[in-house]
This record gives structure tokens, C-alpha cells and sequence, in this order.
């Protein structure tokens, strides 16, 4: 019955999907969005109905280009972030989870290292993307395993128009901490029908972090250095009725000493990822297949002995999305089907064998219903399975309704009901004193409801807002349990609620565009299973690393070539202890940018000087010693463009 | 106009009034319980728990109450002599590890003495009301060859609070003990020397060939020292430097003891005897007694049927302390059992308990 009816589907299928293209676009959800949704890239989004996804513009990311993923997302977005310092590991939390409950896709990729099951935020350097999109609330049955509390969604450059555009780019700052960019993109017409086109990157950062001071207020400065480098390309084969073919790679190479300056006690990490991916796009087929290799390397002293991790792991990803008129035309209905399979394998030292390989596939339907133009809903399932045991059975059900909708204004009610689960980590499995084979997948339900405005006052204005009540409930958390010298168990059960609210107001006068951003979050998250005499005093205590309050607010000013802007972000404590008896205190920063561009001829200049930390906020690391104080940077990106004028 | 001048009068002798207040004495932490809190290594968050001993809740951190700042360490160790209190930081990077001197009965900070001079500072002795010895591992570096420097004796003038001297020490410099004018150096690199110090001349003035890993443990009500090398103790005379006794503790092959304890009376010790089963993954273990004069230990008859992360037994009242560490990202207690065994209360205190002073 099913194939029949995908056979019929497929010969009205390019109709549909016009349909289903315009209505997107009508029935927008995102709080700041500042480009249209496109339906070639990253499908999923659109399967997510109920769930709120933030999209970052591109003035944004081009703000943040010379600086990690991590610092973009802490001045733009409600997460919260458990920092090792400048340059070191730095991992978020989605609404009161942890880092392992955050899915980091890369073109529809799950990148988080699998053998920690967790993306190193500072590993990420804003430039290697293109476009990101925030998603909370847990999207597991429409991206699979991680996206319990949320997920991070990178993408490529798309195709690029004809021309060539080298730029290079210099960050000087202070403590002697430099980046330098350099690359291009391309296009050009090949015969009648083919575009073909890409993007060159590399990029090198050196950070020494060289403090002038050894302590801030009592507590210590770690002396620390950072290496980072990474090169991109993406390549890009456009053809006729929407046909796309492209292959991108992504090599990044982090180092991160501790006490750099010490010989015996000096401590390396460094972490290289490979990720290669290729992909083919129809309007209704997408292809992928990747490999990714992540390596970990930790030593100290003489680096003689490092211990090594290695993880390949090959995939491919085969979707195709169908779409039918019900009802004689007042209701679409887009269903995507697909399967991906991947092949793990991994080489760590401590591990329970020398080499040990695994298999994990994925089942998924997603469906997208368009009832008129006021309702959508979208229904998924996905069924995991990975070698030695399946993960449940991950549905999910949203939809979004239009309460109110006038010439210059929309009101939308959302709702969303989902389950996610997360794969025990290759660590929590594999590794032969503390993990667990017996270990089973978390499992969460998440339950959300929200509201999204959009008003338009007068033609130079534009007000967006969005208010989001959650309830996530994971059991079978894992803990690695003190009581059996800290082996993974599933024995916590962990239920985190909470509000986020956003607003932003954007005016472009004739002379003058401004804008700001206002964004809070309240996330209360707290273990509920009393599993041992002494759990008592963790059961209802707010989780480590996780402040209950947050906000954000970001407002620029720009006149002609100059633009100012303004970023602060702000957080209520964070407890270290499960008992909430040790925290890390809550604190504001505040940075300044100034930004002037000027062009001549072919090409062009953009100037950045940024002032961060501006008020020496005293903040910590997670270790509790000193993050760094004021400090400054200027930023200069040369570009040459053979189309401009 | 004139409703200003009222004002101006009226705020003047607020402000006066609110100058003559006295501030109330600050409080003295004589009479109590020390409790030596580890905390988490990689948190950083070690503290000192402070209670009265009728009491049965503590002050977590006693140091962040008085001073507005938290040790930013481990806690490592702790001495008294003169008028001040010595505590050993240790933080989990290289070159932040610290000495932190405070006022002996206020608590209030005096200085803070670090690296170079302090580097993975291990055991702390009052020497004289005006001097301390910390023993220092040095920078260390990576298994095998973790103890990568030589260790050293930091002697702290506490008139000047500073650093004046180094005195050179085998590498795993580690447990001191003073003794009439000798502070004895134990080691925790496997070497089997114990250390003489002179306190007059500060400087080593002969090495006892113990056994490996020798560390001093306490004089006994004879003057006796007692020293533990691997799975024994051994007594020792210090006047002779003969070795009177040395005794395996226990018979268990996978057990071993540590955390050892005197009693009142100086005639015996307490002590944890455990060892970590990796079958269940469970430290199991008990508290077991032996006194100065037994000629065996056979360690097969516990005092309290549970293993601590830290033992202690008050002078004053006789009472076993044990510390309880339910994880590192949570508070510990301190249980109290009377010198029979029996269970008496708990406390909750700072993370990892491990130690305790009594005074």
C-alpha cells in the first residue's frame, strides 16, 4: 500500500512542492529571521513544527567570524556554557542538560565526538559554516541520537554566485593571541545547465594567553595556549530542476596546553576531526555519505607517551520527500522517508578491546501536515538500532496554529510533544574500569508550548517576540555512580522545565539602522531518584553547570559604513555540587564593537575593533580560577571581488 | 531652607550614633572540630569545616566566612603553632598550589605564599611559634616518572611570612612529624629513608633506612615513633634510631591500611583497613584498633564495620570521627562513634573529609 502510494505521489510530487516551498516560507516560525527558509539544505527544520528554531543572521556570524562557536552562541542565544578557560574545552547545556544531550549536525551530520559524545565548543570556529540554526527542545525523532535538550544546526556554503572572492583576514588581540584567515569562493557557469561553484578556507589561530596579571581578586590565572587550525572546502554542482551535487570537507586541529611553560607538568589535548561528506539533492531524493575521523591525543610532560583515541566512522544517508493534495487542495501533506546506516570504529587505549567496531542504522518517516494556511503539524517516528541493544521506538508530535493574522501582525500558538533518546556514549561502554556494555540509551519526553508574534508598526519597523513554557523529562540518566568507584549506571532520573522568551526590534530609517535583542531563559533542572543513602540531599537540587537564570541582549546602531554594536550576556549562578552546597558565581559582560567598511574598486575592507569584558567582570572557569579580564582585538578582513565595481 | 538644616542634623547624628555602634567581637574558633575537606581535585573547591564538638552542624567553609574567598584548592594539609594556622592548598594546575596562613583563633587571612616557593605542597609542621616546615613534592610529571623533581622542605618564617630557605629532600617528599628538636621527613616515591631534620640548623642531619615508602605516623604515650612502610608499621626509637618492632598489619592480601589515628591515651592507633573490590566495585573495608604493645596485628576484628575517607579520635572526649565522602560533587559528613563502636551522630561538612584537628 505504502509503495503505491509513493509511486502515484512521485509523478505530481514537483507540483507539490512549489506548494510546499511557498508555504513554508508563509508559515515561518523563526524569532529572527533574516533570511527566508529555503527547502534544499538541511530538511529536518521543516519537520519540526511546534519546536522553536533560532536562526542566526549573517551580520551575526560575520561579527563572530574570527572567534569559536562558543562565544557566538553565549552572547546570542539562552545556553548555557561549563568553560575550562580561553582556547579549552567548552561545552553547552540545552535547557538545563548537558553537553551530551545537545546534537551538533554539520549538513545534516551528527559531529559530536562519539567517544565522548559531545561537540568541544572552541573547536568550532565560526568561519568554517556558513549558516546556523538554533534548535531547542529535543528533535531526536526528525535527527536522531544527542538531540535531547537541543541541537546545533551548522551548514556549508551553498552554491556561490559567479565571480571570484578572495579575502584574508588578520584578529590581533590581546594576550598575544592572534588568528589569521585566509580563502575564497568561486562560481562560474559550466556549459548551458551546470553551476559550479565553492569555498576555500584556512584558517590559524595562535592564543598565548599572556596576562599582564597572575590573579584577579584572589583568584589565579592559568597559564595557557591554544593552536588552532582548519581548512575548509566545499564544492558545488548545480544543475537543472533543482539537481545538486556537493562534496565538503572540514579539517579542524586544536591544541590546548596547560602550563605550556612548565616541562614536567605541562598538559596537552589535541583534537583533530576529519569530516568529508558528499552529497546529491533532488527536489525529492538527498544522498549523503560522509566519513568523519576524530582523534584525541592527551599527554603531559616530555608528550613520550600520549594516550591516543581514534574513531572512524562511515555513513550514508538516503531520504526522499513526497507530498499530496487531501481534501480537494486545502490540506498538503510532505512526507519525507528515509534510512541511514553507519560504521563505527575505534582504537583507545583503555578501552575493553584493542579495537572495537560497532553498526548503528536509523529508520525515520517525518510528515508535515498544512491544514489552510493557519495550521501545520508534523508527525515523526524514528526507530534506532545499534549493535547489542535498540534504543526505544522516538515519535514526535507539534503543530503550529496562526491565532491572529492581520496586515501587520501575526499571532502563532505552538505546541510540540516529543520523545528523544540519547546512545550511551563509546566511553560509557567500551572503556574497560568504568563503563558499563549493560548500559542503556537515555530516554526523554519532551513537552513544549509557545507563542510567536510578529508585528510591523510602521514600514521602517519590525517587532518579533516569542515566549516558550518546556518540560523534559529524561530517565535512565546516566551517572558515573561514586557508590561502584564511578561506573556508568542509568540511575538517575532528571526533569528540567522552564521559560524562554525573546524579542527583537529592528528599524531601518533612511539614514539610520538599528536593532536590538532581548533574550532570557529560565531553566530548572534537577535530578528526582533517590537511588542511595545519600542521594537525599541531590534529589530536587538544580544540576551542576546550569544557572537558573539567563539573559542576553545585543543592540547595534549603524550609519552609512560604520555600525556599532553592543553584547551582553548575564547569568544567575552555577552550582558545581550535586547538593548545590559549591557554585561558580553568576555574572554580566558587556563588549563593544566598532565596525566601518570601505570599498574601492574590486575590493573591500571591513574593520573591527572590539572591546570585550569592557566593566572587568570577574567570571571563573569551571576549575574556579579567573577568566580573563578586559581585553581587546582588531579585526581586518580584505576582500577582493572580480564582480564588483 | 530650615527643613534641610533639620535634615542635615538629623542624618549627622544617625551617622554618629551609627559610629559609636560597636561591631560586634569577631567570632574565635578555639574549642572545636577542624575538618580537612579534600574537595574535588579538578573543582578546586576544598575547605575547612569547622564545629563546636556539642554541636551537630558545622561551618562548611570556615576560611571563605571570614576572608570572602574560597581556598580555590584542594586542601592538602594543616598545622597550628604560634598565633597563626597554616593550610596547604593544592590546586589542580601547575604553579596555583599555595600556603594560606590565617590568624589561629580569627581566621582571618595573613598571607598567601605559592610558586615558585610552593609547588604540590604535602605535609605541614609547626616547628616553633615563629617558624613551619611544608614538605613539597616539586613539579611533578607524568607515571612513570611522576615524581620528575626533586623534592624539598620549605621552612616559612611566620614573623616575616615568607619562604627563607629550601632544604633539599629525595624526590616524594611527603608526612612530617616533629619530635622534640627532630622533624621527621617520610616519602612517597617508594625510597626507603625517613628523613632527620634539624629544626635548629634546618637541615637533614641523618636518614633512617626504614622500608619503602616510610611515612611517620605519630609518637606514642613512650615517645616511640611510629612509622608506616607498605602493608606494616613499625616502631622506632628515636633516641636510638633502632627499629623496636615492625609489624604486618592484617593478614588480607588484598588489603591495606592507612589513615591512621592515636588514641587519647597515646597506647594505641585506629586505622582503615580496605582495599577496592573490582568485582563489585566497592572499596570495602572496616576500622579496626591495634595497641603499641600487641605483637601481632591480625586486623580480623573491626571496631566500626565501614571504611572512611578520613579518621580521627578526639583527645578531649575519645570519640572515632570518620569522614564520609558519598561522591565528589557532594557534601560529606563526619560520623561520631563512641570508642565501643557504636554510632553516635553526623555532621554535614565541606566535600571529601579526610582529616581532622581537634582542639
Amino acid at each position: 500500500m505504502f509503495l503505491r502510494a509513493v509511486r502515484r505521489a512521485s509523478g505530481l510530487y514537483h507540483i507539490f512542492l512549489a506548494l510546499a516551498i511557498s508555504t513554508t516560507a508563509f508559515a515561518q516560525r523563526d524569532t529572527i529571521a533574516l533570511e527566508p527558509v529555503t527547502v534544499v539544505g538541511f530538511a529536518p527544520e521543516r519537520f519540526m513544527a511546534g519546536l522553536k528554531i533560532q536562526r542566526l543572521d549573517s551580520a551575526t556570524l560575520q561579527q563572530f567570524r574570527f572567534q569559536s562557536i562558543g562565544d557566538l552562541l553565549a552572547f546570542n542565544t539562552p545556553l548555557a556554557f561549563k568553560n575550562y578557560g580561553p582556547g579549552r574545552l567548552n561545552t553547552v547545556s540545552f535547557r538545563g542538560t548537558s553537553a551530551q544531550h545537545t546534537a551538533v549536525l554539520w549538513n545534516g551530520l551528527n559531529i559530536n565526538q562519539p567517544n565522548l559524545g559531545q561537540t568541544d565548543f572552541s573547536t568550532l570556529p565560526v568561519a568554517g559554516f556558513e549558516r546556523l540554526s538554533v534548535q531547542y527542545g529535543a528533535a531526536a525523532s526528525a535527527v536522531g541520537t544527542d538531540a535531547v535538550g537541543g541541537g546545533i544546526l551548522l551548514q556549508s556554503s551553498g552554491t556561490q554566485p559567479k565571480g571570484i572572492r578572495f579575502f584574508l583576514g588578520r584578529r590581533q588581540a590581546s594576550f598575544g593571541n592572534q588568528q589569521t584567515q585566509a580563502g575564497g569562493t568561486y562560481g562560474a557557469k559550466v556549459g548551458d545547465v551546470l553551476h559550479f561553484s565553492g569555498k576555500t578556507l584556512y584558517y590559524d589561530g595562535r592564543m598565548k594567553n599572556k596576562y599582564p596579571y597572575t590573579e584577579r581578586s584572589g583568584y589565579y590565572m592559568e597559564p595557557s595556549a591554544a593552536e588552532q587550525r582548519g581548512f575548509v572546502q566545499d564544492l558545488i554542482l548545480a544543475g537543472k530542476k533543482g539537481r545538486k551535487l556537493s562534496a565538503h570537507l572540514w579539517l579542524t586541529d586544536n591544541g590546548s596546553t596547560l602550563t605550556p611553560e612548565n616541562p614536567d607538568a605541562r598538559q596537552l589535548t589535541r583534537t583533530q576531526s576529519r569530516r568529508a561528506l558528499v552529497q546529491y539533492q533532488t527536489p525529492s531524493w538527498t544522498w549523503r555519505t560522509a566519513f568523519t575521523r576524530d582523534l584525541i591525543d592527551f599527554g603531559a610532560g616530555d608528550y613520550s607517551q600520549l594516550d591516543h583515541t581514534a574513531t572512524d566512522r562511515f555513513l550514508t544517508h538516503l531520504e526522499k520527500e513526497m507530498a499530496w493534495q487531501l481534501g480537494g487542495g486545502s490540506a498538503t501533506v510532505n512526507l519525507r522517508v528515509g534510512g541511514e546506516a553507519a560504521h563505527y570504529r575505534t582504537r583507545v587505549d583503555d578501552y575493553t578491546a584493542a579495537f572495537i567496531s560497532e553498526n548503528r542504522a536509523d529508520l525515520f518517516a517525518l510528515s508535515r501536515w498544512q491544514f489552510g494556511p493557519r495550521w501545520l503539524v508534523s508527525a515523526n517516528v524514528r526507530q534506532a538500532f545499534v549493535t547489542r541493544f535498540d534504543p526505544p521506538l522516538t515519535p514526535s508530535l507539534g503543530t503550529e496554529y496562526r491565532l491572529l493574522n492581520g496586515p501587520k501582525y501575526h499571532l502563532t500558538a505552538k505546541g510540540s510533544v516529543s520523545r528523544s533518546y540519547r546512545v550511551p556514549t563509546l566511553n560509557e561502554r567500551y572503556w574497560k574500569v568504568l563503563g558499563n556494555p549493560e548500559i542503556r540509551s537515555e530516554s526523554g519526553l519532551n513537552k513544549e508550548l509557545g507563542l510567536e508574534a510578529k508585528w510591523q508598526p510602521s514600514e521602517s519597523q519590525q517587532v518579533t517576540a516569542s515566549l516558550t513554557a518546556y518540560h523534559n523529562r529524561v530517565d535512565d540518566w546516566t551517572y558515573w555512580n561514586p557508590d561502584r568507584n564511578y561506573r556508568v549506571e542509568n540511575l538517575q532520573l532528571v526533569v528540567a522545565r522552564g521559560v524562554e522568551m525573546q524579542a527583537q526590534w529592528r528599524a531601518d530609517f533612511p539614514a539610520w539602522q538599528t536593532g536590538s535583542t532581548l533574550g532570557y531563559a529560565l531553566n530548572r533542572s534537577s535530578q528526582e531518584r533517590v537511588y542511595n543513602a545519600y542521594a537525599g540531599d541531590i534529589v530536587g537540587k538544580q544540576l551542576v553547570y546550569v544557572p537558573v537564570h539567563q539573559g542576553t541582549f545585543n543592540a547595534y546602531a549603524q550609519r552609512g559604513v560604520f555600525r556599532f554594536t553592543t553584547q551582553v550576556r548575564g547569568q544567575t549562578r552555577s552550582f558545581t555540587t550535586f547538593d548545590n552546597s559549591r557554585d561558580l558565581p553568576g555574572y554580566v559582560l558587556v563588549n563593544l564593537l566598532a565596525e566601518v567598511t570601505g570599498q574601492r574598486g574590486h575590493w573591500r575592507a571591513d574593520l573591527q575593533a572590539q572591546a570585550n569584558n569592557i566593566f572587568n567582570a570577574l567570571y571563573l572557569n569551571v576549575g574556579r580560577n579567573a577568566m580573563p579580564g578586559r581585553s581587546f582585538s582588531l579585526n581586518l578582513l580584505l576582500t577582493y571581488n572580480s564582480e564588483s565595481k | 531652607m530650615k527643613f534641610f538644616k533639620v535634615l542635615g542634623v538629623v542624618l549627622l547624628v544617625g551617622s554618629l550614633n551609627a559610629c559609636r555602634e560597636k561591631d560586634p567581637e569577631p567570632e574565635v574558633y578555639e574549642l572545636g572540630v577542624m575538618v580537612l575537606n579534600s574537595g574535588n581535585f579538578f573543582d578546586n573547591n576544598g575547605s575547612i569545616s569547622y564545629f563546636k564538638r556539642e554541636k551537630t552542624t558545622a561551618i562548611v567553609d570556615l576560611f571563605e566566612k571570614e576572608n570572602n574567598r574560597a581556598f580555590n584548592g584542594g586542601v592538602q594539609g594543616y598545622a597550628e603553632t604560634g598565633e597563626h594556622s597554616l593550610i596547604l592548598v593544592d590546586n589542580d594546575k601547575v604553579g596555583l598550589d599555595k600556603v594560606e596562613i590565617v590568624n589561629l583563633g580569627k581566621w582571618t587571612s595573613e598571607a598567601s605564599l605559592g610558586a615558585p616557593d610552593i609547588e604540590n605542597p604535602r605535609s605541614v609542621v609547626g616547628v616553633s611559634p615563629t617558624k613551619a616546615y611544608v614538605s613539597c613534592y616539586g613539579a611533578t610529571g607524568v607515571y612513570p616518572n611522576y615524581f620528575a623533581n626533586p623534592g624539598y622542605v620549605a621552612v616559612i618564617d611566620l614573623t616575616t611570612l615568607k619562604v627563607v630557605k629550601k632544604i633539599p629532600a629525595p624526590m616524594g617528599a611527603e608526612k612530617m612529624v616533629k619530635l622534640g628538636n627532630d622533624v621527621f621527613l617520610g616519602n612517597a616515591s617508594g625510597a626507603a629513608e625517613l628523613l632527620v631534620i634539624d629544626t635548629a640548623t634546618d637541615a637533614v642531619k641523618r636518614t633512617l633506612k626504614i622500608g619503602a615508602g616510610p611515612q611517620p605516623i605519630s609518637p606514642d604515650v613512650n615517645g616511640k615513633l611510629w612509622v608506616k612502610t607498605g602493608f606494616s608499621v613499625v616502631r622506632l626509637n628515636p633516641k636510638t634510631d633502632q627499629v623496636e618492632a615492625n609489624m604486618r598489619v592484617g593478614t588480607d592480601p588484598r588489603k591495606s591500611p592507612s589513615s591512621f589515628a592515636i588514641t587519647p591515651d597515646g597506647r594505641g592507633f585506629y586505622y582503615i583497613y580496605s582495599f577496592y573490590d573490582s568485582v563489585s566495585g566497592v572499596d570495602k573495608g572496616e576500622t579496626h584498633y591495634f595497641g603499641i604493645d600487641d605483637t601481632s596485628i591480625p586486623g580480623n576484628k573491626p571496631v566500626i564495620n565501614r571504611a572512611f575517607t578520613g579518621l580521627g579520635v578526639d583527645p578531649l572526649q575519645g570519640l572515632i570521627y570518620g569522614g564520609v565522602t558519598p561522591s565528589y560533587k557532594q557534601a560529606g559528613y563526619v560520623v561520631r562513634y563512641r570508642p565501643s563502636g557504636e554510632k553516635l551522630d553526623s555532621i554535614k561538612v565541606g566535600i571529601a573529609p579526610s582529616g581532622f584537628v581537634f582542639k
